[in-house]
């Protein structure tokens, strides 16, 4: 009866239960596992115990905006709104660890440094990140038009991928002292076998909840099309 | 010839825009005053304290610069959605990136005028003395106004359009303009202070790369943003 | 070495635990409660597409 428009999609397929439910219990294992099994550290003490939610937030906060970036490029290559959708979800997602990530590393930072804050280039560029993050859902918030909310929001996103490199050399230049890189070689493996677990557990949380809300939003965009039909039909007749 | 076809038509806009600033005024001299004001502020929070005043004169320029504008970019499109007359521009044949670069180039003559009040009334008020390098500080500010209003123009295409655009357009352009603000203002204090660490080329060569990689970005981004 | 390394970290410890705790379970609800929302949102539009 209507032409079948490319983005006029039904409802989704729903996430299986049984991942949220591993997803929750593998993090409350992960976490107390980690924090019981790990000794107090010889430099930091239990300070230590903050790398197994700082770390892994982090770098989840940068997995899910790496989703946007390429959910976004596939949104204006092939104008298939479900990336839009995608890409929506993964932001909010990636905003709140990138947020939680800034919080948990302020709560490491003011023991460690006697400082909540340093102007290098890793805290600098996640909290720009964070920013522009928070830029890329507002937009979303004051633009209705959903095919304009995607072009736009799609240019921003990847706008702002671009932009975390060139953030990074400037703040880098501009601040030369700067932190050594945590890196997972340098660790004893009690750690290094506790921070893998947490990283794993994220990242589990982090995918159900990227598709719980892009579920959520696919029902939104599906209701929208149904009340759309049934106008138009009521219309018709 | 498709090409001189654009230049003609970017030509145009360019002088479509300046044209209807130059016949109503009141825009470049509200946003210029704006820019004195903030200077001022500046000049308020940070001073009486000489040095403390030629310290900061760096980025308190860049800054008001900023600050006003953001101002000049989202007018640049009020004045044409306030006519319905970016639907009549859009409608005309010819590439898209043209009306992008007639916007730019617009935009960077409005407000390198603006730069020129603001930073003579700010050697004033800051007491600059003014090196003997002064020409490379202009090319800095060029260069620096180069990023601000590339990215500027992009963003106010967007911001401009949506609801709550006076808030939008500063939350999405200001981060994206940390690494060009912070080149500019970090070349510019250099050469203020003689350059003693050498690193106001080095500066100066960023500034370079992050115009052209925002200059390509945007112009590539553009016809995306404008279509809808 | 700052004050607070070696022993008077444990409440930023906590602290940094708590607050992740707090944070993601608020999402838990928020998502769940989203998802909950928006699909009775859309049984209720399909149900009116199918009465006209």
């Amino acid at each position: 009866m209507f032409p079948a428009h490319p983005n006029q999609f039904g409802p989704p397929k729903p996430a299986p239960a049984w991942l949220g439910w591993l997803a929750f219990l593998f993090f409350v294992f992960a976490q107390v596992f980690s924090v019981v099994t790990s000794p107090a550290d010889a430099m930091m003490g239990h300070l230590q115990k903050n790398m197994y939610v700082h770390v892994p937030a982090a770098w989840v906060a940068f997995g899910a905006f790496g989703v946007v970036l390429v959910a976004s490029l596939y949104f204006l290559w092939r104008d298939d709104e479900r990336a839009d959708l995608l890409a929506a979800s993964s932001a909010e997602v990636g905003s709140l660890f990138c947020g939680l990530t800034l919080v948990l590393g302020m709560l490491w930072g003011r023991p460690t440094w006697g400082v909540w804050w340093s102007w290098d280039a890793r805290l600098t560029t996640t909290l720009v990140l964070f920013l522009i993050f928070v830029g890329y859902l507002a937009l979303r918030s004051f633009v209705e038009d959903p095919h304009r909310r995607g072009q736009w929001s799609a240019a921003v996103g990847i706008l702002g991928a671009i932009n975390v490199p060139i953030v990074w050399m400037s703040v880098q230049w501009w601040r030369t002292l700067h932190q050594i890189q945590s890196n997972p070689r340098g660790l004893s493996p009690v750690y290094l076998r506790g921070l893998l677990l947490n990283v794993a557990a994220f990242t589990l949380l982090t995918i159900w909840f990227i598709w719980r809300r892009y579920e959520a939003a696919r029902y939104e965009r599906a209701a929208e099309h149904a009340a759309q039909a049934a106008a138009l039909g009521g219309y018709n007749a | 010839m498709a090409f001189s076809d654009d230049v003609r038509r970017i030509r145009a806009i360019v002088w479509k825009d300046l044209t209807t600033e130059r016949r109503s005024k009141a825009g470049f001299n509200s946003v210029a005053s704006l820019g004195v004001t903030i200077l001022v502020l500046f000049g308020l929070a940070l001073g009486p304290d000489g040095k403390a005043l030629h310290d900061a004169a760096a980025g308190a320029l860049w800054l008001a610069i900023l600050f006003a504008g953001v101002l000049a970019f989202n007018r640049s499109y009020q004045v044409e959605l306030d006519g319905g007359a970016l639907e009549a521009l859009l409608l005309y044949p010819g590439a898209r990136w043209a009306i992008f670069a007639g916007k730019l180039i617009a935009n960077l003559i409005f407000v390198t005028l603006m730069l020129v009040i603001v930073v003579a009334v700010g050697i004033v008020l800051f007491s600059v003395d003014v090196p003997a390098t002064w020409p490379r500080i202009v090319l800095i500010m060029m260069l620096g106004v180069v990023g601000i209003v590339s990215l500027g123009t992009f963003y106010a295409a967007m911001s401009s359009r949506s609801r709550a655009r006076e808030v939008l357009l500063p939350l999405l352009l200001y981060p994206m303009l940390i690494p060009v603000l912070l080149a500019a203002m970090s070349a510019t204090k250099a050469l203020l202070f003689g350059d003693v660490m050498n690193e106001a080329g080095a500066w100066m060569q960023m500034l370079v790369i992050f115009d052209v990689i925002f200059l390509v970005a945007t112009f590539l981004a553009f016809e995306y943003v404008i279509e809808v | 070495m700052p004050s607070g390394m070696a022993g008077g970290g444990v409440g930023y410890v906590v602290a940094s635990y708590v607050i992740t705790w707090v944070v993601l379970g608020a999402m838990l609800m928020r998502t769940v409660s989203s998802v909950r929302r928006a699909r009775a949102e859309y049984d209720q539009a399909a149900k009116g597409e199918f009465r006209t």
